[in-house]
């Protein structure tokens, strides 16, 4: 610590810090365009110009280290001419079109330039003009209001870790402008609409819709994936119009996904539910809130409550849900003595599961020295987990991926190819060699386990690592193998001191495990439902064609005639309204108050933004008025957080996990790892336009190598289970991997 | 004493009757200043702040852009604007309410537009028969602007000198 002076006021400040770092600190305001506090420092717009004494001429407060004894002007004759003529410069090729420019009124420039600039200008010039660049459906470019502080630039290189936009020309021919044709394909792309200081890059969805002024924001939470994100949404007239990212450091720092930035165009979206339905003879019926819950209620009573059948009863949900709606869900159905509650849909086998638990914090994450990446394609999945791993790996830590296909990394990954069912003969080798080396006794299974190439590198790596962790994603949820690979990697971070993410099931997931939203011993599982006789179905928020698993199955299960199915939806869909005797209209993300619980276990809770459209209602009170109906006791709530303040004396059971390791070989002759793209994983993601017709809504490809495709006698020209091929040699041999933003063809997939 | 002897030789004299009869004589032949009105007015200051109008440019294109500034500096808040994209990318007004029971008549609209799309002309003898009559819709602000595009751009050169 040395002590400066800003301004006459004596401060604190650590030496080699920047002078603009102190100066935010204190509240003293410097003007600036090309610093921000996340990206690294370019000093290219001089705005920060401060009189430092002793130094000849002014000093950009951004790149100016502090020193001991430093004494700096803020506002003196000097900085503040120094400034003002930067300004002057600035605005010599500023169209100054602020009034049909979507940042006035937020902008950067506009605020500055009230303070430091002139009324008049002395340039009678022609100012230059630069042709905007289509740089996809989510940004909007007018790049003659670039000033060319460079934000976008050293966002895309060093957050996003694609090098998509760049500075092209010199002097008076220098252009901010995408490097290739098909624009910005980054998935964290939306924050360089946060980040611009000036109107050249804007929301397109949001475009001349709204003044900033005119919204009000509101703090809410991203549920799309284990992160949970801080955001505003910003509101006008009950409707969300546009979302901006908010700041903390334990969770998203300052960005956010373009999953959570543009989800909300969904809300609006004509497919909504907005009243309550029931089906008499067949013919659905729009109907008031109490006649539909009446009938739900008499429903439940005719098939289930009246024979005392309560495990013909099935009740399931989305992991979208609040830690309410799932506590209320789970608490409503035991309550009536049914133990049939689950929410993990799209798990093949629910006795075969990835169950390992995780110990990593996410800022913890960025000081990982070594990561195993396990059957997860991060960087679309969970973008923001992915950024905190590539922060690790840009200060020096070595990445490997196990992979079925060797993903576009956007940062330095030892990539492995591998088919899925070689994945738990890997982790065994890799086993085998740590407890070969600490001198510990082999298990059976084992013993039969030879080590090679591979596997040596894998533990070298880890045994050379002091904080390493090991990461499950989303591709291993389906694996032959997933208890043993869950059980092995359990083992290596033990024998390793490593930590571990388990990321295979996604949004609130985690939070559903805790509310206890799966069966007990007596209760059965999703699958085990769809098998069972059942008599009647409480759904959640279900799209079968996208959200099962064995949607054929599901679907006829669900579409018996005596079978008795509420549906909660937030959007209608045919399939639902095949299968449903009533839909209940329910409030979206944004619409109502709940918790959302993240990777860490922190839980967030979030207020509503907006009100429900038409008729619907958000779950918890559908959940309570549908409870006081059935006359069940403890379903006094006045609000959510009431709901909330039941969750904390809830003590969460543990289960039993099967700990035995099977390897089995590969059993089929081609390997398919089927998963939705990643703007597909959610039913309000699939109805946010912009989202869909960007590059990675686009992704629908179903990726093998050559010979794979010899194998299977395709073409690139052909569809694989209605998925257009992509032949790439960067496969595994004889797996394919595909990545869908159709529905499941229900009955094509086994 | 005094006053009331001067009071009676005023009366006797008829000296307030003929104080009025020379004012009555010689407006007589003076120039008259009454108008007619509704068929003669009196001139009107070309700042005089009346009736809302929205303009357009020569060619027939709409001025206003829908920068929301004017809705934004009302302070009567009888300003309403909704916007989007235009087929051909501009940015334009999908709505433009103006209620005038709230309007106060400051001009603060006119002065906040940067492409002088909304101004108030020198209409001020206007009536409705509804109350939804009060709301000047995008259309009747167009209308007004349209038919009196004339005595708006004379009053705007008028008094441009001042500006």
């Amino acid at each position: 610590m040395v002590e400066i002076e800003i301004d006459g006021q004596l401060v604190n400040a650590e030496p080699g810090e920047m002078v603009i770092a102190v100066t935010d600190r204190e509240s003293i305001s410097v003007p600036r365009f090309c610093y921000h506090k996340k990206l690294s420092i370019s000093a290219s717009c001089r705005m920060c110009l401060v009189d430092v004494e002793g130094a000849p001429k002014p000093q950009p407060a951004c790149s100016t280290p502090i020193a001991e004894g430093m004494k700096i002007h803020t506002q003196n004759e000097k900085a503040v001419a120094s400034q003002k003529a930067v300004m002057e410069f600035l605005l010599i090729n500023h169209p100054l079109d602020c009034p049909i420019c979507d940042q006035g009124g937020e902008c950067e420039l506009q605020d500055v330039a009230v303070e430091y600039g002139s009324d008049v200008s002395r340039f009678s010039e022609g100012k230059r003009i630069v042709a905007p660049s289509d740089i996809g459906p989510l940004i909007q470019t007018d790049m003659t209001r670039c000033i060319h502080c460079t934000r976008c630039v050293r966002f895309g290189n060093e957050i996003a870790g694609i090098m998509e936009m760049g500075a092209t020309g010199r002097g008076e021919e220098l252009k901010i402008e995408p490097f290739l044709a098909e624009g910005i394909t980054s998935e964290l792309s939306g924050n360089m609409i946060d980040v611009c200081p000036v109107g050249a890059l804007t929301s397109k969805p949001f475009r001349y819709e709204l003044r900033s002024w005119q919204m009000s924001s509101i703090e809410s939470i991203a549920r799309h994936d284990l992160v949970g994100s801080n955001l505003y949404a910003q509101t006008y007239k009950g409707n969300v119009k546009r979302v901006v990212s908010g700041d903390n450091d334990a969770v998203n720092e300052t960005w956010i996904s373009d999953r959570d930035r543009f989800s909300y165009e969904g809300l609006s979206h004509e497919n909504r539910l907005l009243s309550p339905q029931i089906k008499v003879e067949g013919q659905w019926k729009e109907v008031e809130w109490d006649v539909a819950l009446d009938f739900a209620v008499k429903g439940l009573n005719r098939n289930i409550l009246n024979s005392r059948n309560m495990a013909k009863l099935g009740g399931l949900a989305s992991n979208t849900a609040t830690l309410e709606e799932l506590y209320l869900m789970q608490k409503l159905l035991r309550e009536m003595g049914c133990e049939n509650i689950d929410h993990r849909l799209n798990v093949k086998n629910l006795n075969n599961t990835i169950h390992l638990k995780s110990t990593m914090a996410l800022a913890d994450l960025e000081a990982v020295d070594y990561g195993l990446i396990i059957g997860a394609n991060l960087r679309l999945e969970q973008p923001m987990i992915n950024h905190r791993l590539r922060k690790a790996q840009l200060s020096g830590a070595n990445i490997t991926a196990l992979n079925v296909k060797d993903f576009d990394y956007n940062y330095k990954v030892k990539s492995n190819a591998i088919a899925p069912s070689e994945i738990a003969n890997t982790l065994a080798g890799v086993l085998k060699i740590l407890l070969d080396k600490a001198q510990q006794e082999l298990p059976e299974y084992l013993l039969a386990v030879s080590p090679n190439k591979q596997t040596v590198e894998l533990a070298n790596e880890l045994l050379e690592a002091d904080n390493s962790v090991l990461i499950l994603g989303e591709h291993l949820i389906n694996n032959a193998q997933a208890s043993s690979i869950s059980n092995l990697t359990a083992e290596i971070a033990k024998l390793t001191n490593s930590t571990t993410l388990n990321l295979t099931a996604t949004a609130n997931s985690i939070g559903a495990q805790q509310m206890g939203f799966v069966p007990n011993s007596t209760g059965m599982n999703t699958n085990e439902m769809f098998e069972a006789d059942m008599c009647a179905f409480l759904l959640l928020d279900i799209y079968p064609e996208y959200d099962f698993h064995h949607s054929a199955t599901a679907l006829s299960a669900l579409s018996k005639n005596d079978v008795f199915v509420i549906s909660l939806n937030s959007f209608s869909n045919e399939l639902v309204s095949q299968y449903s005797d009533v839909m209940l209209p329910m409030a979206a993300m944004f619409e109502t108050s709940g918790t959302h619980m993240n990777i860490d276990g922190k839980m967030q809770s979030f207020s509503a933004a907006v009100s429900a459209p038409g008729e619907a209602k958000p779950v918890w009170k559908i959940l309570k008025v549908l409870a006081d109906l059935l006359e069940l006791p403890g379903f006094h709530y006045e609000n959510s957080a009431k709901v909330m303040e039941g969750i904390s004396h809830q003590s969460v059971q543990s289960h039993e996990h099967d700990t035995s390791v099977n390897l089995g070989d590969r059993t089929t002759l081609v390997e398919t790892i089927w998963m939705h793209s990643p703007y597909q994983s959610d039913v309000l993601l699939r109805h946010a336009d912009s989202l869909s017709v960007s590059k990675i809504g686009q992704i629908n490809t179903a990726s093998m190598n050559a010979s794979t495709a010899k194998i299977l006698s395709l073409s690139d020209k052909d569809s694989y289970l209605g998925v257009p091929v992509e032949i790439i040699e960067t496969m595994a041999d004889q797996c394919v991997f595909v990545s869908s933003n159709q529905a499941t063809n229900i009955g094509g997939l086994k | 004493m005094f006053n009331g002897l001067k009071k009676l030789v005023n009366t006797l004299t008829l000296s307030e009757l003929r104080t009025g009869m020379k004012i009555t004589v010689k407006e007589l032949v003076n120039t008259k200043i009454t108008v007619q009105y509704p068929e003669e007015k009196t001139p009107i200051s070309p700042r005089f702040r009346g009736l809302h109008a929205l303009r357009r440019y020569p060619n027939g294109e709409e001025r206003c852009i829908a920068c929301k500034l004017c809705e934004a500096v009302c302070p009567a808040n009888a300003i309403t604007i909704e916007s989007e994209m235009r087929e051909d990318g501009t940015r334009r007004t999908t709505q433009y309410d103006i209620d005038l029971f709230k309007c106060i008549f400051c001009g603060f609209c006119e002065e906040a537009c940067p492409v002088d799309a909304i101004v108030e002309t020198q209409i001020f003898d206007y009536a409705f028969e509804s109350r939804d009559g009060s709301i000047m819709t995008k259309e009747r602000l167009l209308e007004v602007g349209n038919d009196n595009e004339q005595a708006i751009s004379k009053a705007r050169s008028e008094d441009s000198k001042y500006r």
